[in-house]
């Protein structure tokens, strides 16, 4: 089924939750049977040995009478007791040795055979309104003069109680039963529902819908944090394929310019050319125009490999990083009669990516050397401050308006409108981007004259 | 040098297999990594070019493969990843050197001569002798026509590289990973003025030159023809 509407049954009868229910209600019902079973059979027991002592109670009774008045106030006493019995609840019996009936409310002595302790279980019929049959125990004595007594009790009332308790005990195991299976299902249903609701979210975002979001119950339960784990996911991988997007949207767009100019040359040359010097002239050109195509692209990449995450990171030592590059850029510098200058304090450490903290450590000199004219100062520092180790270059060059700081970060951004001097705009885009792997802070300031931009890592833990 | 390229894009290859057998050598080419293995472990190779991704069986496994042989040829991987850790993955399966595309095929034609050169050379060479410039890399000296010559430390392992490469073409990215070994991308022509300090010091009173521009390429160190 589409995990749409509400749960259907046949899914809900597989639902782990209500297979969860139905053993449980099942070990239940066996320990309930158990239990009722056990109180069934002792108050039966019970029962019989209270209509016990009442029998024997009423034979202690008899027995006074058989003492203190012989045989024949006994026999009056049966008869008169018998007689006010109508109910017959009790039964008597007064036989001579001979067997004959001397007084009571049976009419003979019962052919059934006598029990431990003289006790005897037989059936009458009952007289009276309506009648029926009832089982009657009763207890046998031989008086000293071979008469024999016989006195016992209806178990009618005995039954009718233990049949009640049985009656109440069955309908209690039946709503027992019951209120299980509605309480499983009630339950199972409730926790499919949220677990559709999950599984509808998700299916939204396979369907291309990534802002959807699982809801919470708000009671912080396993679900709730379930929804919430699921969620932070789901913001990541946002995040994830949102960069992805742009980096895809800024290939396509930026790349197409510089690959439709040197289609058109190539275009021209093949229209236009025919002399061989001049056709290798323009292949040469090509070439060096696709080398920064690569260029640019390869920057690219770099900028999205830096967005990818802190694989591979190992410890660096920031002064090394800050000499190296100083070192790379000091002769380039020289040929434009700028001096370096390296300040950098040894024996501080932080965790990053060697390569590519180079390659923006060398982007931030090699735009410093760029826009510094002749006679001016590109001053590299590694120092460590109150927040962590800053990395800075600084140079004397006709630095950034503050208006346009935050803009330069961008791709393809270029202050020089007219783009004469070399470079593919992607240089300080590139040092954010390693900036923001690192957890460093990106910050460009006034160097009073010229630019200082300073990379600031926070102390290691 | 004999040649084998394992590579799955037809083109690439064919384009890469004429420029290598311009340059001189012998190319045998496998579009798959099945076929790739099975020339590697049954044939001699100066020089091996695998692509990472291959069908059927892909470049570290046969790199990895052919090493468990006892094989040595050296191996130049060529990948479209580019991130430092997959570098480090390439080299640790046992490559040799490793190249992203996409690439000028200056750059692969060197890096190839390179490795096939390596092969052969001595490791524990004290001195290097090129022309009339000598190297000495125990006392760290280096003398040209018996003059001594005076040079920083990181000129003197950019010519000690040149040296070892001596009759070979060096690109800048070859330069710029083994002496100042950082895989970045320079935004200026950063050697080329590197370069130019170095020929002042070795270059500029002797005759003839050995540091050669090899246009579109890198340079050479060698007598002039």
């Amino acid at each position: 089924m589409r995990p749409g509407s509400r749960p259907a049954l046949p899914s809900l009868l597989r639902s782990t939750t209500f297979r969860l229910a139905l053993s449980y209600l099942a070990i239940f019902t066996v320990s309930a049977v158990a239990l009722l079973g056990l109180v069934s059979w002792s108050t039966s027991m019970f029962i019989e040995w209270q209509v016990q002592e009442t029998v024997e109670a009423e034979a202690v009774g008899l027995s006074e009478q058989y003492r203190e008045r012989g045989i024949r106030g006994l026999a009056e006493v049966v008869g008169e007791r018998a007689r006010s019995d109508t109910e017959r609840r009790t039964v008597y019996l007064l036989v001579s040795p001979e067997g004959e009936r001397i007084a009571g409310n049976l009419f003979g002595w019962p052919a059934e055979e006598l029990e431990v302790d003289g006790w005897i279980r037989f059936s009458i019929e009952r007289v009276g309104e309506g009648r029926f049959a009832t089982e009657v125990t009763a207890r046998n004595y031989t008086l000293p003069d071979g008469h024999k007594l016989l006195v016992g009790r209806s178990l009618h009332d005995a039954k009718r109680v233990k049949s009640a308790i049985n009656r109440a005990l069955g309908w209690g195991l039946a709503l027992t039963i019951l209120l299980g299976i509605v309480g499983g299902y009630l339950t199972s249903r409730h926790l499919l529902q949220r677990v559709y609701a999950m599984s509808r979210t998700a299916r939204r975002i396979l369907g291309g819908d990534m802002t959807s979001r699982m809801t919470a119950s708000g009671t912080g339960d396993e679900f709730d944090q379930l929804a919430e784990t699921f969620n932070e996911m789901m913001d990541q991988i946002e995040r994830l394929v949102e960069s992805i997007r742009t980096v895809t949207d800024n290939v396509a767009h930026d790349l197409r310019t510089p690959l439709n100019r040197l289609r058109s040359r190539i275009d021209v040359a093949l229209l236009s050319e025919t002399d061989p010097a001049a056709l290798r002239q323009t292949l040469e050109e090509t070439l060096a125009e696709a080398d920064n195509l690569l260029a640019t692209f390869n920057a690219l990449l770099t900028i999205s490999h830096a967005e990818s995450g802190s694989e591979g990171f190992e410890p660096l030592d920031p002064a090394q990083l800050a000499a190296d590059a100083v070192e790379l850029y000091e002769p380039l510098a020289e040929e434009k009669e700028i001096a370096m200058r390296l300040d950098a304090t040894p024996g501080l450490s932080i965790s990053g990516d060697r390569h590519l903290m180079f390659q923006a450590l060398a982007n931030l000199v090699d735009n410093a050397i760029k826009y510094t004219p002749p006679g001016g100062e590109v001053a590299v520092t590694v120092a460590r401050t109150a927040a962590g180790i800053e990395i800075a270059v600084a140079d004397t060059g006709p630095g950034i308006p503050a208006a346009s700081r935050e803009a330069v970060l961008g791709r393809f951004v270029r202050l020089d409108a007219t783009r004469s001097t070399p470079g593919n705009g992607l240089g300080l885009a590139l040092v954010a981007a390693v900036a923001r792997q690192h957890a460093a802070s990106l910050a460009l300031g006034d160097n009073q004259p010229g630019l200082r931009v300073s990379l600031s890592f926070p102390a290691p833990a | 040098m004999r040649i084998l390229l394992i590579e799955d894009d037809q083109e690439a290859a064919a384009y890469m297999a004429k420029g290598l057998k311009e340059a001189g050598h012998t190319v045998d080419h496998a579009a798959n990594g099945t076929d790739g293995l099975f020339l590697a472990t049954s044939e001699r190779y100066d020089v091996m070019v695998v692509d990472r991704m291959l069908p059927g069986l892909d470049g570290l496994s046969i790199i990895q493969s052919i090493r468990a042989g006892g094989n040595a040829t050296p191996v130049l991987v060529l990948s479209a990843l580019g991130k430092v850790d997959d570098r480090v993955k390439g080299l640790k399966a046992g490559g040799d050197d490793y190249m992203v595309k996409p690439y000028a095929f200056a750059e692969l034609s060197a890096r190839i001569e390179a490795l096939g050169r390596r092969a052969g050379g001595g490791q524990a060479e004290t001195r290097l002798k090129v022309e009339d410039l000598e190297m000495d890399l125990l006392a760290r000296t280096v003398q040209r026509a018996g003059k001594a010559i005076d040079l920083q430390p990181r000129e003197f392992r950019l010519l000690e590289y040149l040296m070892r490469h001596a009759g070979q073409v060096v690109t800048r990215t070859m330069l710029l990973e083994n002496v100042w070994e950082y895989h970045f991308d320079p935004q200026t022509n950063l050697i080329d003025v590197h370069i130019s300090r170095l020929r002042q010091k070795v270059d500029k009173d002797f005759d003839p030159p050995l540091i050669q521009t090899v246009r579109g390429s890198g340079y050479s160190l060698r007598a002039a023809r």
